[in-house]
């Protein structure tokens, strides 16, 4: 594998995919910096224009974007009080009233920092835990896979907050979604006599339509909402680094301990960096000999947020690299990146495209470098790029979507797919269905129903699949994770009923 | 008397969705011997899990009653009037659609961005129309540059 890192290394450092990187890394801290744009959106703006690249380039390209993104929520955060993405949240408790007293350099300095160290340890976690996860799938046989997407389907459909039942739906529309067209057979269905439906739906206008089209209208509606809210911000900021160098001395075992919480979290199915950082500060308060400092500016608060979510990025490569399963909904798209380079995510990955894994590993790393020297050298221009309107960033995203859409196959068809499927998108998201678990089923539809019918074709008794160890456990963690998740949903439904019991007391 | 709720309303437009479905998926080739399960078994696996879980919802939202939200709640007409920036996005988005093939990238785009700018800033300033037009007249060309000659791929 070394061998295979270096020629990786080498072609990950040739100038051109150095610039790819960079560029990457540039808009991925743009658009994790704009309230409401999110790393997920900033990748699927960026994804069509990797359809011309070789899988090194593209693929360098969109880790870029990932590790940039992943960083880029601490600026606002930090500058505006709004966390750029939803993955920096936490960032917001501390960032924020340590700039309100003088030093937005300071936070944004330790942010960054932790983000770096988080985003390197991420990266061993991967390096190491990638090829065992991937040498111990390769004995996984149909009955496994198929039970193992079933277990991701209803864990993501199950932590759809308090809705188990729209959760489920969700995987169940995407995965129906993938039925459309020539099957395995070759046998058409559901064409209702379109032939355009015939090779049916490339899956990037699918899900590029349905979320992006439900994240925009959604600022968009709470643009209305917020009307007369926004606040004016002052960019002028200095990184204090020796200040910086003194804060982070005495945070390694809280670095630490983010990043090896936001790499675990970031390998298992539909956490992401939301959970890993909520987690990650929780501890860091538990461990904390001054806890009540929490939520007034201090750096460990700072350091537990961005160290956690920026070691999501390494981690959430372990499952889409060793199984062929995306943990969240940014994998879901870097899955989709490998899928259309012609590369199939999954154990054999580690064999079959060695260099490849090996350019992500380097890309990572380097991204990593990048994101450091980009974020302490322009920081002040992100904060001012920040605060680009979402008047104008809407018109301008949807654009983008549709002609990268229309360059997939240069097929204007693809542009009304993302059309419709945004309509889609945005009505089920009105009707508070979660749309994670729905594009989830979109990107494994296929691979679910290609090893379900391996399996029976290779034994015709749909009890196999209970007499399998492995099988049999990956279906017996599905059903405890829905039934979890209704205890869950139960107890969510109590406290609300609860609350509003206790208002209209207090009325 | 009953009304629609957002649940009820999605449950009976995924049911009858499914129903539809269902049907088509008669038209789908039957399994042969060299094709035991067919190609209809797995889309009717979905369609039934669908299908129950629409039930479960529909049933769960009629014995809960029509809710306790805390938003207001609006006829179809006075939802689609306070939502209407979305909707005409989302037509102005269609008729983009629509006329990229017929007047080609660039026309069709400045069209789009300029109206939706337009829509979403307003027009009634100087500064709005500068912003709109600076924002349109360097990124559609610029789009079609990157596009055209750095990735070597033709807009309509």
């Amino acid at each position: 594998m070394a061998d295979f890192f270096l020629q990786a290394l080498g072609q990950v450092s040739s100038p051109a995919v150095l610039a790819l990187i960079i560029i990457g890394v540039l808009f991925g801290i743009i658009g994790g910096s704009i309230p409401g744009f999110t790393v997920t959106m900033a990748i699927l703006v960026v994804f069509p224009f990797t359809f011309a690249m070789d899988p090194v380039s593209g693929v360098s390209l969109m880790v870029g974007v990932f590790v940039g993104g992943y960083s880029g929520g601490i600026v606002s955060g930090v500058m505006l009080g709004i966390p750029g993405t939803p993955s920096s949240i936490t960032t917001v408790y501390d960032g924020y009233p340590m700039a309100q007293k003088g030093e937005p350099g300071r936070a944004l300095g330790i942010g960054v920092a932790a983000s770096f160290i988080g985003t390197l340890i991420s990266v061993a976690v991967l390096v190491f835990f990638g090829p065992l996860i991937a040498s111990f799938s390769m004995n996984f046989r149909p009955w496994e896979i198929t039970a193992l997407i079933v277990f991701a389907l209803t864990l993501v459909a199950g932590l759809s907050n308090g809705a188990l039942l729209k959760g489920l739906l969700a995987a169940a529309l995407g995965l129906l979604i993938t039925t459309v067209g020539y099957d395995r057979n070759s046998n058409l269905r559901f064409d209702f006599g379109l032939p355009a439906l015939g090779s049916g739906f490339e899956i990037l206008p699918v899900m590029i339509g349905i979320f992006a089209f439900s994240q925009l209208m959604g600022n968009l509606e709470k643009l209305r909402d917020d009307q007369g809210k926004v606040k004016g911000v002052d960019t002028n900021v200095s990184i204090p680094y020796r200040r910086i160098f003194k804060d982070m001395a005495g945070q390694k075992l809280n670095t630490l301990r983010s990043s090896l919480i936001g790499s675990l979290v970031g390998a298992l199915p539909g956490t992401g960096g939301t959970v890993a950082n909520f987690i990650s500060y929780d501890q860091a308060k538990k461990f904390s000999r001054q806890p009540e400092t929490f939520g007034t500016g201090t750096p460990s608060g700072i350091v537990a947020s961005e160290a956690s979510n920026s070691a999501v990025a390494g981690g959430a490569f372990v499952p889409t690299l060793a199984l062929g399963i995306p943990g969240d909904l940014p994998m879901a798209i870097m899955m989709g990146v490998l899928i259309l380079h012609g590369i199939t995510p999954g154990p054999l990955m580690f064999e079959q495209n060695p260099v490849l894994v090996g350019a992500i590993y380097a890309s990572l790393l380097i991204g990593a470098v990048i994101m450091v020297l980009c974020q302490l050298l322009l920081v002040r221009w992100f904060a001012k790029i920040s605060l680009i309107p979402q008047e104008v960033l809407v018109p301008v995203v949807l654009m983008l979507c549709a002609i990268g859409s229309y360059a997939l196959n240069n097929n204007l068809f693809d542009i009304w797919v993302l059309f419709v499927f945004g309509v889609i998108g945005y009505l089920l998201w009105k009707a508070e269905v979660p749309l994670t678990p729905l594009i989830l089923g979109v990107v494994l539809g296929n691979n679910l129903e290609r090893q379900l019918f391996r399996a029976l074709e290779l034994d015709d008794s749909w009890l196999t699949f209970l007499t399998r160890p492995l099988s049999a456990l990956f279906l017996a963690l599905a059903v405890a994770s829905v039934i979890f998740s209704l205890y869950q949903d139960r107890k969510i439904q109590r406290n609300r009923q609860q609350a509003q019991r206790s208002d209209a007391g207090a009325d | 008397m009953l009304t629609l709720t957002k649940d009820r309303a999605l449950a009976l437009v995924l049911l009858l969705i499914v129903a539809v479905m269902w049907v088509e998926s008669g038209n789908i080739r039957p399994p042969t011997s060299w094709q035991p399960y067919g190609s209809a078994l797995f889309p009717r696996i979905l369609l039934v899990v669908t299908g129950l879980l629409s039930l479960l919802i529909l049933a769960r939202s009629l014995i809960a009653g029509p809710g306790t939200s805390d938003a207001p709640r609006r006829s179809f007409i006075q939802w689609l009037a306070h939502n209407r920036t979305v909707f005409s996005l989302f037509a102005l988005f269609g008729l983009y659609a629509a006329l990229l093939p017929l007047v080609g990238y660039i026309v069709a785009t400045l069209a789009f961005l300029v109206s939706s700018l337009g829509l979403l800033l307003g027009i009634d300033s100087r500064r709005k129309w500068i912003i709109n037009l600076a924002v349109s007249f360097t990124l559609v060309p610029l789009v079609f540059v990157i596009f055209r000659y750095g990735l070597n791929v033709w807009l309509p």
